[in-house]
Parts: structure tokens; sequence; C-alpha cells
């Protein structure tokens, strides 16, 4: 049976917690399958601390102070905006060692409304000094950033979407790159994150068959990122697209322009997002993407339009 | 030190000055300024940050760092403190709100650890506005953290106005209580009751944290400044200057 993101994740943090006494887990009574095995293996490493994310964070931060390595986890909007103080200063400008977990990127929660839609979380994270971002596409991602949060140093964000997804990645995927190329275009590359890599390689095949060769980049960290290896990808097309699901500020539209511009390259971009807007339309994930424009053909035909406009 | 930077907040900062005297210089504390990192030590966290020139001198004379380096307030040291460059503090303040709930971590891995340090956090009563303060009050009588202390300094006013007329605080011991806290409330500004109320905080005989509402006087020392909501910020000048230099003396 396949694992939804969240639960590959919190059986990675059981693989760690393992082998290392200061793993803890602390959750905003927020659950997962894998998570309530975590707390009947390791009852002293796991901690509710109830609808209470910003002293949740700070929490955290104190338990860092001493030594361990905090994982706190609750759904997108609460775990990053309501306690982005507490980010900020308890975590960011004190370089800890707690990974921010956060469920339910984009429209993940579709039914629930803007409160729960997930689609500044990027920009403001980003705008914090010391963070990492990771934005994982399938359970290998997923594990392997995991992996990467807990040995690395400082806060960490994980970016997780709902539900489950196909792998796309070898197991033995070296993820330290930042992004994986897995496609080469020459006409477009999209740059996606999150698992709207998985639309942009359905864009890319239905590209294929109007003739138009189409790249795609899975940005997996979207903070640092590899501007290097980003722009040597993208460089060899006429066009890049970025595809998100997150607002059309701040995100990893803004990230690649930002990177263009700081090296003075001039080439077209299309930025493919929410529009500045909140969304009152509820359903699926699926129905909200079809609404919002995030859907294969709309993606396809928005692209095929930018490349005629060339 | 405020003066010379032309900055502070000389109310609340004397309102809590006998309080970390007490905590540093009477016997309440464990520390070793030699080695600040001391895992055994206790851990001390003025969450109200902007009373930070309360602290600095104190850490300065008990060697900490050098007391010259007390001229670099101003642009080593700010307002509020920080752990990066002033060793002794414990965590970065100066956002309202944070201190308890790191408190709270910081006793909990103690509990966890099974050692014995206490950790004891000084918090403003308009810090005590922030509902982040109360989240961590709850959390930390769930989990039994009896070797963290919470002290209220209660000295009536917050940036603006009294706190009676802002929001209303009162009953406050019993806000505290109703948390699952044990209380006490006390004249902040004698040592002889701060000590009473602290000195068996390394040997708890409950299984609750501890609240001190330490009755305090914003601006104690200083006639002007006492209990004058007006100077919550600001820096005395000419002969305001002569007179509180005279009076604190």
């Amino acid at each position: 049976m396949k694992q939804e993101f969240r639960d590959v994740l919190f059986s990675e943090i059981q693989r760690v917690a393992a082998a290392d006494s200061r793993v803890m887990v602390l959750t905003a009574d927020m659950g997962a399958i894998e998570l309530t095995k975590f707390k009947e293996r390791f009852r002293e490493q796991y901690i509710n601390v109830g609808i209470a994310e910003q002293s949740g964070i700070s929490i955290a931060a104190g338990l860092a102070l001493r030594g361990k390595i905090v994982f706190v986890y609750g759904i997108i909007p609460f775990i990053t905006l309501r306690c982005f103080e507490q980010i900020k200063v308890d975590l960011c400008s004190m370089k800890l060692p707690v990974t921010i977990i956060g469920i339910g990127a984009g429209f993940a929660y579709g039914l629930d409304g803007p409160t729960h839609h997930a689609i500044e979380d990027i920009a403001v994270m980003r705008a914090l000094p010391e963070m990492t971002i990771f934005s994982p596409s399938d359970p290998v991602s997923v594990e392997q950033v995991t992996r990467m949060a807990y040995a690395i140093p400082g806060p960490k964000y994980i970016r997780l979407d709902k539900g489950t997804y196909p792998v796309i990645y070898k197991a033995e995927h070296d993820f330290s790159l930042g992004l994986a190329v897995h496609r080469k275009g020459e006409d477009v590359t999209i740059v996606s994150t999150g698992t709207l890599v998985h639309k942009a390689l359905a864009v890319s095949d239905e590209l294929a068959k109007h003739g138009v060769s189409c790249g795609v980049v899975d940005l997996y960290r979207i903070k640092p990122v590899n501007a290097g290896l980003l722009l040597h990808v993208i460089e060899g097309s006429k066009l890049v697209a970025t595809l998100e699901d997150h607002s059309i500020i701040g995100g990893i539209g803004s990230i690649i322009s930002e990177v263009l511009a700081d090296n003075r390259i001039s080439m077209p971009l299309k930025r493919i997002g929410i529009k500045d807007h909140y969304s009152f339309r509820y359903g699926t994930t699926e129905q909200l993407h079809f609404l919002h424009g995030l859907d294969v053909n709309t993606v396809t035909k928005v692209i095929c339009e930018s490349l005629r406009e060339l | 030190m405020g003066v010379a930077a032309n900055g502070g907040h000389p109310g609340g900062t004397f309102s809590c000055t006998d309080i970390l005297v007490a905590l540093y210089y009477g016997g309440i504390l464990h520390f070793d300024p030699h080695n600040p990192h001391w895992d055994e030590r206790d851990r001390f966290i003025l969450s109200k940050g902007h009373g930070g020139l309360a602290l600095y001198p104190i850490l300065a004379d008990l060697g900490f760092f050098p007391i010259s380096e007390l001229e670099s307030f101003g642009s080593v040291f700010g307002i509020n403190p920080d752990n990066i460059n002033v060793p002794g503090v414990e965590i970065n303040t100066g956002s309202l709100g944070r201190g308890l709930g790191i408190g709270a971590g910081l006793s909990l891995s103690g509990k966890i650890d099974r050692k014995d340090f206490c950790t004891v956090v000084v918090l403003g009563d308009g810090e005590c506005y922030e509902g982040s303060v109360w989240e961590a009050a709850l959390f930390a009588a769930h989990h039994e953290l009896n070797r963290l202390v919470a002290i209220i300094d209660y000295n009536g006013i917050s940036a603006l106005d009294f706190t009676k007329n802002v929001v209303r605080q009162e009953p406050i011991e019993d806000k505290w209580k109703a948390f699952g806290w044990n209380t006490v409330s006390i004249n902040g500004h004698s040592f002889p009751e701060i000590l009473r109320v602290l000195k068996d905080i390394h040997d708890p005989k409950s299984n609750k944290p501890l609240a001190v509402v330490a009755n305090t006087i914003k601006g104690k020392g200083v006639s002007f400044m006492e209990n004058n909501p007006s100077w919550h910020l600001g820096v005395p000048q000419g002969d305001e200057l002569e007179t509180a230099r005279k009076e604190l003396s």
C-alpha cells in the first residue's frame, strides 16, 4: 500500500530516532499513522503541545537549546504564519536545529477554505535568514529530505503535500544538489516544486504531442537555491516557466526572476501559480487547481501561448 | 549605559533590578561565569528583554565578561539581550511572550534527561497580554514542570498607560493559579521576600511550576520616574540625569 507523504516522513523519523535519543517530535494536535507509531515507540520523545503553535515553536526552541533535535508538525498556515515571530526569533535568530513539518501545500485542504490554503508560506519562510526549505515531490524525496533535515544544522521547513503520489526518483538519487532535471527541453523548461512536479511532467508529455520540447526541473530545495545549476539548466531553453501551488508573489516564480536578474540574464519567463487573491471556492485539490488554471490542459495552453508570443 | 547610548527602557529596567540582584547575588541561581554553558547551570531568561540594562551590569560584575565591555552598549550590546554577543544570556529577547515557552522547553528537556537545574523566567505584566504566555503556562502545568519559575514584574504599567486602563489583568495571581501553578505574591523590592519564596526551587515539594507575582514600582529608585507611565521609554537629560544619579547612588 502506498504511504501518504507524512507517513513516509514519520517512518524516516522513527529510523533516525531509533539511533538517536535526542530526536523529538512535537505536534500541534495533528496526527498521522506513522506518528502514532512514533509515539508508541518513543513515548518520551513525543509531545502534543495542543493547538498552540506559538508556544509550540518556543518549546521546541527550549528543547533544542539543550541539544534536542526537534521536529514540529502542523498544518502549513498555522505552523508557519501563526507563529512566524517565534520561528524568526526563537529558531532563526538562534540558529536552532528545529525542523518545521508543514502539511497541506497549496490547495491540499481544498474543502477547508482559505484559512487552510497554503499559498503564502514559501514567500514568507524564504525571507527568513538561516532557514532551509525543502519541498519534496515523491516518497523517495520525502524520505531523503527528512534525513537531510535531521542531519544539517539550523532551522528547516519541509513543505508537504497531503495524499499519495507515485515514485519518480530512484532510491539512490543524490539530493544534495537542491534540484533535479527530469527532462531537458529546447523550447521550454518548467521549473516546479512539490507535487506540482507530477503535473509539470504531464504538461511536458502534452507539449511533446504538439511538437514542443519541454524540460522539467524539480526544485525540491527552495532555499538555498542552487542558482548556478538552475541557470545552467534553463539557459538551454527559449522560455522558462514556473509552476507552483503558491501565490504568484514570492514563490518559485519570484525566485527564478531574482536569479535571472541577479545574474543579468534576460530570458522570457512565464510564472504560473495562484493569482493574488483568496479562494472562497471549495472542492478537491484537483477541482481547485482547475478553477485556478493549474490543471494540465490550461497550463499546456498557457505555455503554448507564451511560446507563440516569443 | 542608556544615557551614553541615548536609549533604553528605564521604567521597566528599574522595576525588575531588585529581582535580578536577588536571583544572582542571593544564592538562588546556580551558575559559573567562567563556564557559562555548564549544563547543570540554572537557566535565567529575562523574557521582558527591554529590561536588559538591569542584566548587563550584573553579568559583568559577576565575571561573565569584563566590565569594560559594558561600554559596547549601543553597538555590540543592545537594549534587548542576545545570546550571540553576551556571555550568560540564554536566549535572544526583544519581542514579548516567548520566554516562558522557551523556558518550558528547557525545563522539559531537563526533566527528560533527569537533570536538576531550574529555569527562572522574568516576565513583564504588559507582556502577559500576549496569548503565547498563557499557552506556555498551560503546557508547563500539564507537564508538571516543577523546576520552572515565572516571576511577573507586576509594576502595573504597560508601554503607554496603567494596565488597569489598558486591559484589566486583575486578579492576576488567581489567573496563574487557575492555570495550574503554585502562586505567591510578594513585594518585588524586598530581598528577604524574594529570597524566601525562591529558596526551595531546587527542592520542589509540589509537581506544579511556581508563579511569583512580584509587586514592583516602575522606575523604582528615581523619584520622577516612579509609577510614571511616561518613563517606559526615555533617557534622562540635564537636571533629571543629576537627580537620577543622586537618588540611585
